[in-house]
């Protein structure tokens, strides 16, 4: 008579249980994780590439102009999201964050929205050059040319 | 007396019915896996039914797409009350990338409305397990309304 797997479960005997118990020991998620989308708005230009990426269109952006300037509003409805990170890779300024926070269970739908406002102020208009000075520019860049 | 104790085995034991209407299976392995041992979600007294008849918690993983729309509603209409609705990953919730296509009908909450929402593309089974626990509790309180 034989015990095929008689080794193993004497071994296992002694061995811990390999279950993680997760609500009380809390676990990490591994590096390089993308859970829950961190926004900086003072980082923002607002040159809208991550609305483009976005396949499922879960960011959009609302513009209000007021007298400062440009008043800019950024909503990413995680609900909606597919965790992919091309937002935050294609960001020229490092201004999308994809966290290692994966816990996104909630009961109130809002929670899952990630918003951020900043104001872009209009650039200061570029003082007006007397006619003949353009002209002398113009020629002295002919010249160069030449 | 017994009806004290089937009161507290009910709230300790939810029994979970795992809803598929269109999933890319992604969300439907990670339910899987928060039942085996490594998770081990059956130590808080979950347990997978094969019959929507059986469940108090039904988990509905996908978009819903028009081949799988009436038979949700159906399921849903067999699951006795009360019943709590758990939307797993981001497709019940909005249709995600599906956004827009002919074959699907919409979010979840057009249909039903949800109790707890995971996000995640898929969520993690730490997500889920999260997402359970605060399913328990709203089904407790529907439990205590309903008397």
């Amino acid at each position: 008579m034989k015990f095929p797997y008689l080794k193993e479960a004497i071994k296992s005997v002694f061995k811990k249980p390999s279950t993680e118990i997760y609500p009380i020991v809390n676990k990490e998620a591994p590096e390089g994780y993308r859970g829950k989308i961190n926004y900086y708005p003072e980082k923002c230009v607002n040159c809208g590439m991550c609305i483009r990426v976005c396949a499922p269109g879960c960011i959009t952006r609302t513009i209000e102009k007021t007298e400062e300037g440009d008043k800019i509003t950024f909503n990413f409805y995680q609900g909606q999201c597919t965790f992919c990170s091309l937002c935050a890779d294609f960001c020229p300024r490092g201004a999308i964050e994809l966290t290692k926070n994966y816990h996104l269970a909630v009961t109130d739908e809002k929670d899952l929205l990630v918003s951020g406002t900043f104001i872009k102020k209009l650039p200061p208009k570029p003082p007006v050059q007397p006619q003949q000075q353009v002209q002398n520019q113009q020629n002295q860049g002919a010249a160069k040319t030449e | 007396m017994f009806k004290k104790l089937i009161e507290k085995s009910f709230e300790k034991s939810p029994w979970l019915f795992h809803l598929n209407t269109g999933s890319c299976n992604g969300c439907d392995i990670e339910i899987v896996s928060v039942i085996t041992p490594r998770y081990d979600a059956e130590r808080m007294g979950f347990k997978l039914t094969g019959s929507p008849r059986h469940a108090d918690i039904i988990l509905v993983t996908g978009p819903i797409t028009s081949q799988s729309r009436d038979r949700l509603i159906r399921t849903l209409a067999q699951v006795p009350d009360p019943k709590v609705v758990v939307s797993i990953g981001s497709c019940p919730r909005s249709t995600n990338v599906f956004n827009g296509s002919y074959s699907v009908e919409g979010p979840l909450d057009k249909y039903v409305p949800i109790d707890v929402s995971i996000a995640g593309c898929p969520p993690k089974p730490e997500a889920i397990i999260d997402g359970l626990a605060k399913a328990i509790e709203i089904l407790r309180e529907k439990r205590r309304a309903m008397k």
